[in-house]
C-alpha cells in the first residue's frame, strides 16, 4: 500500500511539472495557452503582468483575433456558469427582494402614528 | 484494515489538485458607501462642541470588501462600511483635546447572483451586521505630567523635564443588526467590475452600552436603524 501511494505520489508529482519551454511566438507562450484555456482569472496573480506583455507582444505580432477571442471566450465562460440561478440560490434572491420590497414599500406607505 | 483507509484517503489526496483548480474565485473590493444616520448626541450636543456635520464626517462611509464564491451563483464574504469624523481643539475642562469618531459596520455577506447578460450581473445580498462605534480623545491630563516627571528625576539630570503630555482613551461599543441589499454590476473586463448597491440596514444600537476602560457608560444618542443604504465600488477578481 505504502509503494502505490509512493508510485502515485511520484507520477502526481512528475506529471504536475510543466517545463517552461521558450516559445519561438508571444501566442505560443504557455501562459496564453493557460488563459485561453482555463481563463485570465486562473493565471495567478505574479504572472499578470507577463501576460499582460505577451498579450500587447501577441497583438503586435498579428495575433489580434487570437487575443480578441481569449477575452471573449473568458466572457462566455463567466456568462455560462452564472447567466442562470441555480438550486437554492434563487431562493435567496427572492428572500432578499422581499425584504427589500418590504422595507422601502412600508418607507412609502406607512404612516406615523404621531402625525394622526 | 483502519490504517489502510487512512492511507488511501491520503494516497488519493494528491488527485485532489484537479479538483480545486477549477474551484472559485476570490476577489477584493473598495469603494464608498453613502446614509444618513441621525447623531443627536453629537450634533445636538450643548455642552462639548464636536465639528461641524458635513458629508464626509457623516454620511460618506469607506468600504472595503473580500469575498469568495463558492458556487457558480454564490459568493461569501466580509465587508465594512466606516465613518470617520475627526475634530481638533475640542474645548474640555482641563485641555483642547483631539477628537476621533468611528462607526464601523462590519457585514458578512452571502450573495446571490446571476449574469444578466456576459458583463451585467444582478446580486442579492443578506448579510449579518456587528456594528462597532469607537469614540477616542487625546487629553492633556496635568497629574500625568507631574507623576512622569517625579519618575524621572529619580534618575538624575535636569529636574522636571517633561511640560506636556498627552494620554488617548477610547470609548467603544458594539452592536449587531442586519442588511439586505440588491445590486448592479458592470464588468469592464473579466477581472475588474463597478458595483453599485442599494438597500437598508437595521442596526440594534443602545447608548447604554458604551464602554471605557472596563466601564460601562452612557454614550451619545444615534438613530442607526432603519436607515437605506447605498454603495458604489470597483471589484478586483484575484483569482
Amino acid at each position: 500500500m505504502r509503494s502505490l501511494f509512493l508510485i502515485i505520489l511520484f507520477f502526481n508529482i512528475i506529471i504536475a511539472q510543466s517545463p517552461k519551454k521558450s516559445a519561438d511566438s508571444p501566442c505560443d507562450d504557455p501562459l496564453i495557452r493557460l488563459a485561453e484555456l482555463e481563463g485570465i482569472k486562473a493565471v495567478p496573480l505574479k504572472d499578470l503582468i507577463r501576460l499582460k506583455k505577451l498579450m500587447k507582444a501577441c497583438e503586435r505580432a498579428g495575433g489580434k483575433d487570437q487575443i480578441s477571442k481569449l477575452y471573449e471566450n473568458d466572457w462566455n465562460r463567466d456568462y455560462k456558469k452564472a447567466r442562470r440561478m441555480a438550486s437554492w440560490t434563487s431562493t435567496h434572491a427572492m428572500c432578499v427582494f422581499v425584504s427589500f420590497g418590504y422595507y422601502f414599500v412600508g418607507k412609502v406607505l406607512a404612516t406615523n402614528p404621531d402625525s394622526d | 484494515m483502519k490504517s489502510q483507509i487512512y492511507v488511501f484517503i491520503i494516497s488519493l489526496l494528491p488527485f485532489c489538485n484537479n479538483i480545486v483548480q477549477g474551484q472559485p474565485k476570490l476577489s477584493i473590493d473598495l469603494g464608498v458607501g453613502f446614509y444618513e444616520p441621525t447623531l443627536t448626541g453629537f450634533d445636538q450636543n450643548e455642552t462639548v462642541q464636536f465639528p461641524p456635520k458635513s458629508i464626509l464626517n457623516k454620511n460618506l462611509m469607506l468600504n472595503w470588501g473580500i469575498y469568495y464564491e463558492f458556487f457558480n451563483n454564490a459568493r461569501i464574504g466580509y465587508n465594512s462600511f466606516t465613518s470617520y469624523a475627526i475634530g481638533k481643539s475640542i474645548t474640555l475642562i482641563n485641555s483642547e483635546a483631539v477628537f476621533r469618531r468611528s462607526l464601523s459596520y462590519r457585514i458578512f455577506p452571502i450573495e446571490t447572483f446571476f449574469r444578466w447578460k456576459p458583463n451585467v450581473e444582478l446580486n442579492f445580498t443578506l448579510a449579518p451586521i456587528w456594528g462597532r462605534g469607537r469614540i477616542e480623545l487625546d487629553t492633556t491630563p496635568g497629574d500625568k505630567t507631574d507623576d512622569w516627571n517625579y519618575f524621572i528625576n529619580s534618575f538624575g539630570g535636569s529636574p522636571d523635564p517633561v511640560s506636556d503630555m498627552g494620554a488617548t482613551d477610547v470609548m467603544i461599543t458594539d452592536w449587531f443588526g442586519y442588511s439586505s441589499m440588491l445590486g448592479f454590476r458592470y464588468y469592464i473586463n473579466s477581472r475588474i467590475g463597478v458595483d453599485v448597491k442599494g438597500g437598508f440596514m437595521n442596526n440594534s444600537y443602545k447608548e447604554e452600552n458604551w464602554r471605557i476602560q472596563r466601564q460601562k457608560v452612557t454614550g451619545p444618542k444615534m438613530k442607526v436603524d432603519d436607515l437605506p443604504i447605498f454603495s458604489l465600488k470597483i471589484i478586483y477578481g484575484i483569482r
